[in-house]
């Protein structure tokens, strides 16, 4: 009898890489987009501004204190209300674009205020001005700090993508979902989902870990 | 060379300059003490504006500082900053930290940035740690790093908060032959400092501030022999004893 | 900022208080705090299930056993590694074809369980770690007994370090029991649901869940932060 559904499982197998190659297209894709606009709210939201920083702050708390599933439906449902029609792929990445810049932008801003403003002042004073500023003195500074919880958060978003298969969305946990109308041993179905997405956050996992080991060892001596 | 008129400062409720009147030559070197809290530091990060003042008027070498419309940037190249806390960039070796400024603001060429850095590294004493991380320097050497920072960007004025308060003992004279070596050149100074030795030796006048207000200011051996009023008689006595 | 951004933005709302229907909402009001109480206590039975899977993890972890510790570790890898979804399918499809009948919510609170006690693991461990060496032997050397330095000095300071992340912990709870609806349990984002299939309301439905969910997260972040200062001062 297994050996049965295990056949048919390995006959679907194309199916199933079909579905994990969508599931790096989304996460990729909202992951890169994510990450430029994250680091953008998130000096803005490090910055003295007094109108931006707490429009970002209120909408930052909106998305965190919301399912990320009933945001996924909201962008999908509502945004056809006001005449803009999306298919499930674009609705997705955009939802999960969102997710990721609002807790990446939380990130930043925390990396940027670790900086001793002591650092800010000094470059001040030598005549730099805010960009460069940034760019040579706050950021590579920052960096540190804001890598390990970086790759750490692109794991939370990757498994996270697998919401969107709600939508209709061709991912690997959808691939799973039909199988498992087919093919009813859900162990199997869903034990080989697993197993796909363990192989792509596990390494990322680990590399989050050492990369926090090493910074964490690395700041007394300061060697880059 | 830089004048304050009747300038005020607050954080918040906090009056902490009250109408300071103030007139530095060029070439001069002032030295400001004050117990803590007394408005001195706030008094010559006014200078630069990385505090910005409230009321009055503060003009740097031609340039009015308390208009908001001033080119800030163009007048702290001109104005070199030492901190008490040397705030060196600790990702970037001796040579990186003075050539940044000089390359970013002044456009300079990098090999030109860097001929100029060894030279001014050399300067200070530190021909042989061009390459060094400032967390494998000593408190002494990396605040000569942080002057020689300074010096990079040829100012014509260099500020000093404190430079030696973070200093282990042993480390406070190399810095401060270092500044020596600056007012002899006839660099125009203004060093907040409790270094009273420094002050008698090497400064044309003294100040005194207390209270966001300055007490007194006169040549130091006027200032040391005959203090005026009450308070920098008090202050003196408390800091010469130890 | 008023005069000028002020008017699309009435223009805006009023355009969609005009079509948003909150007769509708009213109707469905009963739904809504039917499914806001389940994602209360579903989540609540999330929270204490996986606190204790996440001690008994980390004591397992730590453990002097390596098979025992090696268990506890494939565990939280593999929970950390995978989504929740995949979790509550794996679940939801395979207890069955082993036999396992669960209801939905046994099901549903079994997932939220394990998938939850991998992250607390971490949290527990964080908490002991906290109380340092001296403190047990300072209570020690004054002679109160194991029952006594655990009441009066472990416990209460594992607590106010555990206290945040615990709270934060909470947050994520409540937002994964969303995943839930997908195994048709009624809970707020299934009430929402359920209106959008009835009336066609996508827009009522979901802002309406989203706006309960909201509530639950101020007061979670609100006490978050309490939490926080607390600490801070019991630290100084």
């Amino acid at each position: 009898m297994w050996s049965f559904y295990i056949e048919q499982l390995i006959h679907s197998l194309p199916f199933f890489l079909k579905g994990l190659w969508m599931t790096i297209a989304v996460s990729g894709l909202s992951l890169l987009a994510g990450t430029a606009i994250g680091f953008i709210w998130g000096i803005l939201r490090a910055s003295r501004s007094r109108f931006v920083k707490p429009l970002i702050g209120a909408w930052v708390d909106v998305v965190r204190g919301t399912p990320f599933l009933v945001q996924v439906f909201i962008i999908f449902f509502l945004l056809p209300e006001f005449g803009i029609q999306l298919e499930a792929f674009p609705a997705a990445v955009i939802a999960l674009t969102n997710l990721a810049a609002c807790f990446i932008c939380e990130i930043v801003a925390a990396g940027i205020q670790a900086v001793p403003s002591g650092q800010m002042e000094a470059a001040t004073s030598t005549g730099l001005n805010a960009l460069q500023q940034l760019r040579y003195v706050i950021l590579p500074q920052s960096m540190r700090i804001i890598l390990p919880p970086l790759v750490g958060q692109f794991v939370l978003l990757i498994k996270d993508s697998s919401v969107v298969s709600a939508i209709g969305v061709m991912d690997v946990t959808r691939v799973g979902w039909l199988t498992v109308q087919r093919v009813p041993q859900g162990l199997l179905v869903f034990g080989l989902v697993a197993v796909l997405y363990f192989v792509i956050c596990y390494p990322l996992i680990r590399i989050s870990n050492s990369m926090e080991k090493r910074m964490s060892a690395g700041v007394t001596l300061n060697k880059m | 060379m830089i004048e304050f008129r009747d300038v005020h400062k607050w954080f918040g409720e906090l009056h902490v300059l009250k109408g300071i009147n103030l007139k530095v030559d060029p070439a001069e070197v002032l030295v400001v003490c004050g117990p803590s809290g007394s408005g001195k530091s706030t008094l010559i990060r006014c200078i630069n504006r990385l505090e910005p003042i409230q009321k009055g008027a503060l003009i740097v070498d031609t340039m009015k500082v308390h208009e908001s419309k001033t080119n800030m940037t163009r007048l702290r190249a001109e104005i070199g900053f030492v901190f008490q806390q040397f705030n060196l960039y600790p990702h970037m070796t001796a040579l990186q930290n003075v050539t940044l400024a000089p390359m970013k603001v002044r456009k300079t060429a990098k090999k030109e940035a860097e001929d100029q850095g060894r030279y001014v590294l050399e300067k200070v004493g530190l021909g042989d740690k061009l390459h060094q991380y400032p967390a494998q320097l000593s408190g002494g050497q990396q605040q000569r790093v942080a002057i020689a920072r300074g010096l990079c960007m040829r100012p014509k004025i260099m500020l000093f908060d404190e430079p030696t308060s973070a200093l282990d003992p042993e480390m406070i004279n190399e810095v401060l032959e270092v500044m020596r070596n600056l007012a002899r050149e006839g660099m125009t100074m203004i060093v907040v400092t409790h270094e009273m030795g420094f002050a008698r030796e090497v400064a044309h006048r003294v100040a005194f501030m207390d209270f966001g207000e300055l007490m007194e200011i006169a040549p130091p051996r006027e200032f040391f022999a005959h203090p005026k009023s009450e308070r920098t008689k008090l202050f003196l006595s408390k800091i010469l004893t130890h | 900022m008023g005069r000028l951004n002020g008017r699309p933005i009435v223009y805006m709302s009023s355009a969609m208080l005009e079509t948003f229907n909150f007769r509708v909402i009213f109707e469905y009001l009963p739904l809504f705090w039917s499914c806001f109480l389940a994602t209360l206590w579903l989540s609540a039975a999330g929270l204490l299930g996986s606190l204790l899977v996440g001690t008994l993890a980390c004591g397992l972890r730590i453990s002097r056993f390596k098979l025992l510790a090696w268990i506890a570790g494939v565990y939280i890898e593999s929970i950390r590694s995978t989504p929740l979804l995949v979790q509550l399918f794996f679940f939801y499809f395979g207890l069955p074809s082993l036999g396992f009948r669960m209801s939905e919510s046994a099901t549903g609170i079994l997932a939220l369980t394990l998938n939850s006690g991998a992250y607390m693991a971490e949290i527990v461990r964080a908490g002991i770690q906290s109380i340092s060496h001296g403190q047990v032997e300072a209570a020690v050397s004054s002679g109160l007994n194991y029952l006594q330095r655990m009441r009066h000095i472990i416990l209460p300071q594992a607590i106010g370090v555990t206290l945040p992340p615990l709270l934060g912990q909470a947050i994520v709870l409540v937002k994964d029991s969303a995943l839930l609806s997908l195994i048709s349990l009624s809970e707020l984002t299934r009430a929402g649901q359920i209106m959008t299939s009835e009336r066609f309301m996508p827009a009522e439905g979901f802002l309406t869940s989203a706006l309960f969910y909201l509530i639950i997260y101020y007061i979670l972040k609100g006490l978050t932060h309490w939490s926080q200062k607390r600490l801070i001062y019991m630290q100084t």
